[in-house]
Formats: C-alpha cells, structure tokens, sequence
C-alpha cells in the first residue's frame, strides 16, 4: 500500500538548535500514530512540518503525494485547509464565533459554508444543542469537540492532533478518546502528540523522539 | 490543487454570506476599540467637510466682502489731465443704473455682477469763510451708492444715504480737521464764483486720499463746478474673481469706445492673493487632521491587532489565505471609514453653517459632493490607519499557537 505520510530524513533548525534531526518513518492510510517523547524531543515541530505550518531545513515530508516544504505561499493554504485537520491542545477556537460558526469557518476557507452539514458534525461530537453557544460558555471537553468537528468537516486525509487531551478533566478525556476511537475506526489517519502512556497504547504504532532524533518505532499488539 | 466540492444542500451559506457574517461577529465583538477609531476618523471628518464645504463656499462669501472695500474698476475719459477731463454722464446709462432692481447686472446673467456704481465729479474749491479760505478737493458723487460701495469706511455722525441730498455732504477725516467740522456744522464751498452750503452729516474716515475730500451730491457739484452734465469718472464695484473681472472690464471697453476702463489692480491682486493663502491654508488644515485621523485609527488598530493575532494565526492554521482574512479585517476598518466619514460629513455641515453665520452672516450652501468625497477620503484614512491590521498577514501560525 502507498504510504500516505513519507517522512525522509527531515531535520529542522532554529539557528543553533536542531529542533528535529534525520528522522524517517512512513505512515500507512488508516493509520494511527502516536508520537511520543519528553518535551522539545522535537513532537510539535513534526506536526508542524507535517500540518504546512513550518518548513523542514531538510528532508522532505511527503503528504498524499506532496513534498510540503517545496510548496508555495499559496499551495500550503490550500493544503491546510484541504488535507489536513488540527486539533490542538488549547483548542483554538475563535472567540467571537458560535461553535456552529467555529465550524463553518473551516468550511469558509476549504470552499463553501454550510450550516447544516456543520451542525450535523457538531450533532456527531454530542455538542447538537450547543450549536449557537461561544466557547467561553462552553467547557474545556465541549470546545476540543468543537475543535475535533472542525478537523473533520472538510474529510482531510490527515488528522494532526497535538496533545488533544492535555487541557482536559479524566471525564472530558475519555469523551474525546472515544470520539478519535471512532475516527479509527472510520479509517481517518491520525498522527497524535501525546505524553500519555495509555494514549500511546491505543495507537497501531508509536513513534518516540528523543532530542530530535527517532528514538524507536513500537507497533502495538492489539 | 482543485477544492473539493461541497455538496449544494439545504441551510447553505455562500461563501459571501459567511463573510459578512464573521465580519458581523468582528465588529460586535471589537466594538469598544471601533468606537474609538469611529470617533477619531467622524472628530477628522467633521473639520474637513466642515472646511471642504467653507472653502468651495468662501471664494463667492469673501468676493462679496471684498466688494464693501470700496471700487474696483475705474471709466474715465481716454486721457487723464488733471479735473478738467471729463465726460458726459450720460455714460453711467450705458453701464447701467445699479440702483434698478436692486444690483445690476453687464452682459449676461452668469457674468460678475456690478455691486454698486457712481459717476464722480472732482473740482478743486475754496471752503470756509473768504477770509480764512482752506483749499479742497471736492467730490460729487452718487452719494447712495458711495454709501453701499464703501461700506467700511468709519463714519462719525450720519452717512448720507440720499443719491441727491444737496443741502447734506460729508467731510473727509483730514478735511474736516482743516476747517474745524463736526458733523451738524455748516460748510461753505466755492469755485469760480459760485457758491454751495451744506451741512456735514458725518466725518469719513478711510484712510486714504478719501480723508482729504469732501463729499457733496453729483448735481451740486456739477452747478458748483459750473459743469452740468459732465463727469470726472465712473467707480463701480464688481463682484468676481480677476477673471471675471476682466471680462467686465473688456465688455465696458467694447460698449465704450473713447473711454478708458480699468481695473484696480492692487485689490483685485490682494484679493486673489489673499483667497490663494486662504485655499493653502485651508488645504493644508485638512492634510493635517486627515494625517492625525489616520493616526488616531491607527491607534486604535494596533490594540486591535495585538488581540487578533492568535485568530490570524489560526485562521492561517485552517487554510485561510492571508486575502481572505486581510479582506475581512480591511472591512471592518472600511467600515469604521464610511460610519465616521457619514457621520463627520453631517456634523460638518452643521460646523460649516455655523461658521458661515458667525463670520460672513449667510448659511454656507451645502455641496452636495463634500459627503461622498468625505467618506472616501475616511475610508482610504481608516484603510491608511489600518496598517497593523494588515502586518497581521506575516503572522507565523505555528509561532502564534505555539506561544498561546
């Protein structure tokens, strides 16, 4: 099977630091990746590098058959807004949005608004009669699920969440735990930060850095 | 990269409906920072439509003051030899009688209007008692319109406001000095033989060769010069700019040939002088309050843009391009623009009218091209003001939701 994530030999420098260093690892389509390791092993900068917000200093990061860093200004935003869904750990939702709104934004920058697709998505997260509430009337849990709809309204190849679960209380947590189960299970591809060891188990593989380096690939026996 | 299609279904916002609806949520959720900047650009446009408005109102309202600072165009005989040249006064007909309707008019109706004429007779004559006899230059005149020509002479007493009064005259300043008049004495005037009584109504003072004459009416002069029906010149004030000026002066030419017809040209010169300094000055008002306007927005932006830093940033993240959110962002400040610049040009208006009262008595004709120029000029100023909000474009999104 064509891998859908290539990453080959991909370093990232910020002056003297090397943020991430000759790292390789490819990921499958339907995959689940948990990427592993303690802070500034170099997580984020991957995601970064794989999500179009950052560009690697070398190596080449192949996503769907793109290299992302050789793409243009204006080829990167269509690829954000058309391959890859983020969920990031402080959720990052507008202020002044509903979260219907929240939502709709995401389809306003990939092609058309739709309220009632959006709404439905909302429906999936559980969040159906909090569709006009902004996310300072909202919980911590309530909001990433707004952010994991928004990731998933316009069907991206690639769902980059970073530490998802990080801002939340243990019930929200198993909330969205269950929510990416069942991304899993409908075939998305996830490549998810975490420092949770059980997180790290739910995933088909882990990836663990260390100082920028490619620590150990370890797939998981389920 | 083709977009993927969205399927058309029902409650689908188009894309230019969730626009305005964002914009909408923006200016509702900055509304305090927008006031400010509202305030700023309508405090700038309220002066500048109120000075734009005086300034295409001006050079009519401060032709017609300059008309009360006495004449401007001058029909003489063609050759100038001292009082004895003279004319027919029949010449003042051809001009046309601007007592008529009130104001007369040369040519045609759009020309520049005559705002008061007198023909003049000047004689030399001895005034006072034979034996204490002081030489004067006596002037007759229109005196009505001598009055309306020369509004702002100072006069102590009474103006003689009759064109043909001849038992009243008035005394200019130096004049009146020389022979020891107030006004309600009698004076005594005489040339070759002939005799004229009047009393001196009011002392004139001009500040010119005015000061040194004594005004009677045309008719005594004429029967005290011994010159009935002749004129020394005419005096006429027109009202216009030099050009139209000119144009009067050459039509009087064409209608009058044998005569001289000139125009004074230190005033009309000091005039257009004057109204060039006025437009600069106006001119350059307004480039300063549209500069501080604009600083004022900017201001006002660049709190804006500090909190929308991490909405960029992720707008970015989500596949916004740095147009779509810029032209969002640019909206908001186009509107801040059009409110200020609609509500500047009223108060303007209003600030205009005022000022039209207060200094030249008359309401300022509203133009009606003042309010959209207004509020283009304060939508380009708030677009200027709105700089911050549009360095927000080289946000770095990973940078921004790194920091948060």
């Amino acid at each position: 099977m064509t891998p859908l994530v290539q990453i080959e030999n991909v370093g990232r420098k910020y002056g003297a630091v090397r943020a991430l260093d000759n790292v390789s690892f490819e990921v499958a389509p339907g995959e689940w990746i948990a990427i592993m390791g303690p802070s500034g092993s170099g997580k984020t900068t991957l995601i970064n590098i794989l999500g179009g917000l950052d560009r690697p200093s070398s190596g080449r990061a192949v996503v769907d058959g793109m290299d992302v860093g050789s793409l243009g200004e204006r080829e990167l935003t269509r690829y954000r807004a058309e391959k890859i869904g983020f969920i990031f750990q402080q959720f990052h939702l507008v202020p002044y949005l509903s979260a219907v709104e929240n939502v709709m934004l995401a389809q306003y920058f990939h092609s058309v608004a739709d309220e009632a697709e959006a709404s439905r998505a909302l429906e999936r997260v559980g969040l159906g009669h909090r569709l006009t509430h902004l996310p300072s009337q909202l919980s911590g849990g309530e909001q990433q699920r707004v952010a994991l709809a928004r990731a998933l309204i316009n069907h991206p190849k690639l769902i980059l969440a970073d530490e998802p679960t990080g801002n939340l209380d243990e019930a929200n947590e198993q909330i969205v735990l269950e929510l990416l189960q069942e991304l899993r299970a409908a075939g998305h591809t996830l490549l998810l930060v975490t420092h949770s060891q059980e997180i790290g188990r739910m995933a088909d593989r882990r990836i663990e850095l260390a100082h920028g380096h490619l620590a150990q690939i370890v797939a998981n026996v389920t | 990269m083709p977009a993927v299609p969205r399927q058309t279904r029902s409650g689908r916002v188009r894309i230019t409906g969730m626009f305005w609806r964002i914009y909408k949520r923006l200016l509702w959720a900055s509304r305090g920072r927008l006031a400010l900047a509202i305030v700023a650009v309508a405090s700038g446009a309220t002066v500048c439509a109120a000075l734009v408005n005086l300034e295409l109102d001006s050079s009519d309202k401060l032709t017609r003051e300059f008309r009360t600072l006495g004449a401007n165009v001058i029909v003489a005989p063609a050759t100038m030899a001292g009082e004895s040249a003279t004319m027919e006064q029949r010449v003042i007909d051809q001009i046309g009688d601007p007592i008529g309707d009130g104001i007369g008019s040369i040519g045609t109706p759009e020309a520049a209007e005559i705002v008061a004429a007198s023909p003049y007779l000047y004689l030399a004559a001895q005034a006072g008692e034979p034996t204490h006899a002081v030489p004067v230059i006596v002037a007759g005149a229109w005196l009505d319109q001598v009055a309306r020509m020369n509004s702002w002479w100072q006069v102590q007493g009474q103006r003689v406001t009759e064109r043909d009064d001849p038992a009243r005259c008035m005394a200019g300043r130096a004049a009146a000095s020389s022979l020891h008049l107030a006004p309600g004495d009698r004076v005594k005037l005489r040339h070759d033989g002939r005799e004229l009584s009047c009393a001196v109504a009011g002392v004139v003072i001009a500040g010119g060769s005015e000061d040194s004459q004594i005004f009677v009416s045309l008719a005594a002069a004429q029967h005290l010069s011994g010159r009935e029906g002749r004129i020394s010149l005419v005096q006429m004030s027109v009202r216009g700019d030099a050009p139209e000026i000119d144009g009067v002066v050459q039509r009087l030419a064409g209608a009058l040939p044998g005569l001289e017809v000139r125009p004074v040209r230190q005033l009309a010169a000091a005039e257009g002088r004057l109204l060039e300094r006025i437009r600069g000055l106006l001119v350059a008002t307004v480039l300063l309050i549209l500069v501080l306007s604009a600083l004022g927005v900017l201001a006002a932006m660049a709190g804006l843009a500090l909190e929308r830093r991490s909405d960029v940033g992720l707008m970015k993240a989500l596949g916004g391009s740095v147009r779509s959110i810029m032209r969002l962002f640019l909206a908001e400040a186009a509107t801040v623009g059009v409110l200020g610049g609609i509500i500047g040009s009223g108060a303007g208006l209003l600030v205009a009218q005022w000022i039209g009262r207060s200094v030249f008595s008359a309401a300022v004709t509203p133009r009606l091209v003042v309010a959209p120029v207004t509020v283009a000029v304060m939508v380009m100023v708030a677009l200027a003001g709105a700089l911050p909000l549009r360095l927000l474009g080289r946000v770095r999104p990973a940078e921004i939701l790194r920091n948060e």
